[in-house]
């Protein structure tokens, strides 16, 4: 490529994804410091407590989830014991199941009329169900299953990558293994746990269905801005969602910079530890009990939703199973093309968009995937990365505000209404996915490879397709299938821009849930989590 | 002598301190020329620049004839071996080799034939990751050779082998450039590789040519001191004792350890260190003025803590280089 020919390409990309990325903020930042809106936030005590609220039930997040990933990450990568493989994969499972799905199905198993609040209540011969699932606990517990898996698989990663011989070596200058633990292993397990906490924080931060779903009256600050966006405070909910930003913005960059570098792979990598059997039978049965137990509760929710999806509507009340399973419930869905609907539509946005984002990440990736030119790559990378800072209401709402005003001139037009926006909002949401993956992907690629074609006679455009594309391919099929399952089950920014033309699947769960088709939304439920799980596979197969 | 390579006054600016060239080089048809250096002589950005990689900030590259100074790679027709072979790892064996032909069919006879001439006959449809270190070098080696470029470019492709592979596979790497005939530049920082390989060695300091000569010109008629003692081992003696050996004012002396011997009488000196390689010894003698030479004789010629007496047979004198 022409030198300045290529500048060019850099300076224009850039432009277009400032437009895509920080153009919305930009606007909503703008409007929220405009009237009096700012002053009616900072006046109203009740602002502030959600605003608190979002803080603590994040950082919490953080704790339950590495209070159980962080021990089980270590039992199952430093002991052996019967099913250890097995048991391993499945406990990674809670990631396949989307976020609002997974709230649906906690609902199904340990709401007020779930299975095992009926199972309690019928055991102890109770009135009235024995709790209810409301409030910041149940949030907590959502969360807490949903995010454990972050920490878990870090943590894992983190210890499969230690080299042996250094913990010998801690054990041969006299450390015992308690002490080669908090000295060596924790220190440098610090930047798997520094990232899996950044990952839980900000998903916790952003978490909208948990708490829109199980808040009753505890409200944070996402669920708080749709409530405002509802009422017609259209101002007041602009300066929620600047604060949510300020909030997201602040955790990421503390974490960030307890990140550090990866001071494992800087080493280079020696053989990771031996895995110890347990040796004394009565440990090795309890903890191999545990472990089954445990991954049966892991694999409830996905049960519960099976079963609620063979309820025919009206035949369950008060027992605690329900007395008829049929599979009317996907028999009405695949029948009617008016309950196909929302199914057709998700699929379509979310191939969409996952296709621009990839498109997009591919486009980064041609322009500043190498080490030179160097120019424009530092912003490319921070713009591509920015919607994974900042949460989906907040994007969703600026997206609402950008597109709601026809200004041709500053690069706005009224997307409001039309099918597009939702799609828009998925692809930016995806920038962050897609964009790593093949920046990651390009960086990993020889560059003698490219040197080698282009001696064997191949130009640049052939180079591409025969040797940079094919061994792109699995971090494109990698970072595409997360891309397009985040999308498929997206429920934050489809409840803020969803138009009645392409009302997606989680809508149609929520309202099929308010007139109690809870067969029906369960079955929309599984399809989405048989799609996800399928979409996750083909894109794992290297 | 017609040149088939020319490079003609090329230069590389790195940066305000680092830079290749000028340089000048002329390589006649079905030589195969070596290109000599410690790391940062700039031997592979001459490479490079020959295969197009790089663009030269001044000078022509002319090849068979046609100005190739602004053609790009892809239609240099250079073949060229990578130092980590850059096999493309989604491709088999036959896939490699076949890239470069038009058509690039595998069953394309050319493959076939190429990876005969490395002595891979039958392996077309192996991966290249199961294949040893040597294995992928020929791998790279077909792949380079099967489009008929005009000349082959080899940057260290032997530096990946392990010690007693690589002796051999150079003398085999040799015969078989000279049966295809091709002219090959080869890039080194082994004096024994160049020696090996090259029918002339170039070699290059902070990116200038300092001397360019058969590998037996090199050794007994050394045009620097750096060529002298980068090339061969070398005793290098200033002040005195360089004096008594023979330099004039202001020279530097340099003596090879085999012409150096252990006589009757001479410059007077105590064994200190005997290193024994089977055929001879290394030994260390300290003169008196506190000179430590090393100096090649007979396994027997003398013992640790032997007084002896040191006879230059031939030595090579320089001017004094300032730095």
């Amino acid at each position: 490529m022409n030198a300045r020919l290529g500048l060019a390409a850099r300076a224009a990309f850039t432009l277009l994804l400032a437009w895509l990325v920080l153009y919305p903020i930009a606007i909503v930042v703008h409007d929220a410091a405009e009237g009096d809106a700012l002053a009616a936030f900072v006046s109203r005590p009740g602002e502030w407590r959600v605003l608190w609220a979002s803080v603590w039930i994040s950082v919490a997040s953080v704790a339950l989830a590495a209070a159980i990933g962080v021990p089980l990450a270590f039992l199952f990568e430093w002991l052996e014991f019967p099913g250890r493989r097995t048991l391993g994969s499945l406990i990674a499972l809670p990631a396949v199941l989307p976020p609002f799905v997974g709230v649906i199905a906690f609902l199904f198993l340990y709401g007020e009329s779930g299975f095992v609040a009926r199972a309690v209540q019928r055991l102890l011969g109770l009135e009235q169900a024995p709790w209810r699932l409301q409030g910041a606990g149940a949030i907590l517990l959502v969360h807490a299953y949903s995010m454990y898996v972050y920490f878990y698989l870090f943590t894992r990663a983190g210890l499969a990558k230690l080299d042996a011989s250094m913990l010998e070596a801690a054990q041969a200058l006299g450390a015992g293994r308690w002490e080669t633990l908090r000295r060596v292993t924790l220190p440098l397990l610090r930047p798997s746990l520094a990232g899996a906490a950044l990952l839980v924080f900000m998903t916790a931060v952003g978490s909208f269905s948990a708490p829109y779903v199980f808040g009753g009256g505890f409200r944070v600050m996402t669920t708080q801005i749709v409530a405002t966006k509802l009422n017609g405070e259209l101002p007041l909910a602009m300066v929620e969602t600047v604060a949510l930003a300020l909030v997201a913005v602040l955790g990421f960059a503390l974490l960030r910079r307890t990140e550090g570098d990866d001071i494992l792979t800087a080493l280079g990598k020696g053989t990771a530890p031996r895995r110890r059997p347990i040796r004394r039978a009565g440990v090795r049965t309890f903890a191999t009990t545990a472990g089954w137990v445990f991954a049966v509760v892991l694999l409830l929710p996905h049960l519960t939703l099976v079963l609620v999806s063979l309820v025919p509507y009206g035949t369950w009340t008060t027992e605690t199973l329900p007395p008829v399973l049929s599979l009317v419930n996907y028999r009405r869905l695949f029948s009617e093309a008016e309950r196909l609907r929302p199914l057709v539509n998700s699929v379509w946005m979310a191939a969409a968009s996952t296709a621009a984002a990839v498109a997009v990440a591919l486009v980064a990736g041609i322009l500043v995937g190498r080490r030179r030119p160097w120019q424009f790559r530092g912003p490319i990378e921070v713009l591509l990365a920015l919607p994974w800072a900042l949460p989906g209401t907040v994007f969703a709402l600026a997206l609402l505000t950008t597109f709601s005003k026809h200004d041709p001139l500053t690069l706005r037009w009224v997307l409001v209404g039309t099918t597009v926006l939702l799609p828009l909002a998925y692809l930016v949401r995806n920038l962050p996915v897609t964009g790593r993956a093949v920046l990651a992907g390009y960086r990993q690629l020889d560059p003698a490879l490219d040197e080698a074609a282009a001696s064997l006679g191949a130009g640049r455009w052939a180079t591409f397709r025969r040797v940079t594309l094919p061994l792109l391919k699995p971090a494109l099929a990698a970072g595409g299938s997360l891309a397009f399952v985040a999308a498929l089950g997206d429920f934050v920014a489809s409840i803020v821009l969803y138009t009645p033309d392409n009302r997606p699947i989680s809508i149609e769960i929520m309202s099929s849930l308010r007139v109690s088709e809870l067969g029906v939304a369960a079955g929309f439920g599984v399809i989405l989590m048989v799609l996800s799980a399928l979409v996750l596979g083909v894109g794992a197969r290297r | 002598m017609s040149a088939f390579v020319t490079l003609d006054e090329v230069r590389k600016q790195w940066s305000h301190t680092v830079a290749v060239g000028p340089l000048s080089l002329e390589i006649p048809r079905g030589e195969i020329l070596v290109l000599l250096g410690p790391s940062g002589s700039g031997k592979t950005t001459v490479l490079r620049l020959l295969g197009g990689f790089e663009a030269p900030d001044a000078g022509r590259i002319v090849l068979a004839g046609e100005d190739v100074t602004a053609v790009p790679p892809a239609r240099r027709r250079c073949g060229m071996v990578f130092q980590h072979y850059a096999l493309f790892p989604h491709l088999d064996v036959g896939e490699n080799v076949a890239f470069g032909l038009t058509g690039r069919r595998t069953h394309d006879p050319k493959v076939a034939e190429v990876l005969a001439l490395v002595g891979l006959e039958g392996f077309e449809r192996r991966r290249v990751q199961e294949l040893s270190g040597g294995q992928q070098q020929r791998v790279a080696l077909a792949r380079a050779l099967a489009p008929e470029p005009r000349v082959l470019l080899l940057d260290e492709p032997l530096s990946n082998l392990d010690p007693s592979l690589r002796e051999r596979t150079r003398r085999e790497l040799r015969a078989l450039i000279k049966r295809v005939g091709i002219t090959t530049i080869f890039v080194t920082h082994e004096q024994e590789e160049a020696f090996d390989l090259g029918d002339r060695v170039a070699v290059l300091r902070a990116g200038r040519l300092e001397q360019l000569a058969t590998a037996d010109e090199l050794y007994e008629q050394p045009a620097s001191l750096f060529v002298a003692t980068f090339v061969g081992r070398a005793n290098v003696l200033r002040g005195k004792l360089a004096q008594i050996l023979g330099a004039g004012p202001g020279e530097v002396l340099v003596v090879r350890p085999e012409r150096l011997t252990l006589a009757d009488a001479g410059v007077p000196g105590v064994v200190r260190e005997r290193r024994y390689t089977g055929a001879a010894a290394f030994y260390l003698v300290e003169t008196e003025p506190g000179d430590r030479l090393e100096v090649l004789a007979r396994p027997e010629a003398a013992r640790v803590g032997d007084r002896v007496y040191l006879e230059a047979v031939r030595v090579l004198t320089f001017p004094e280089e300032r730095a």
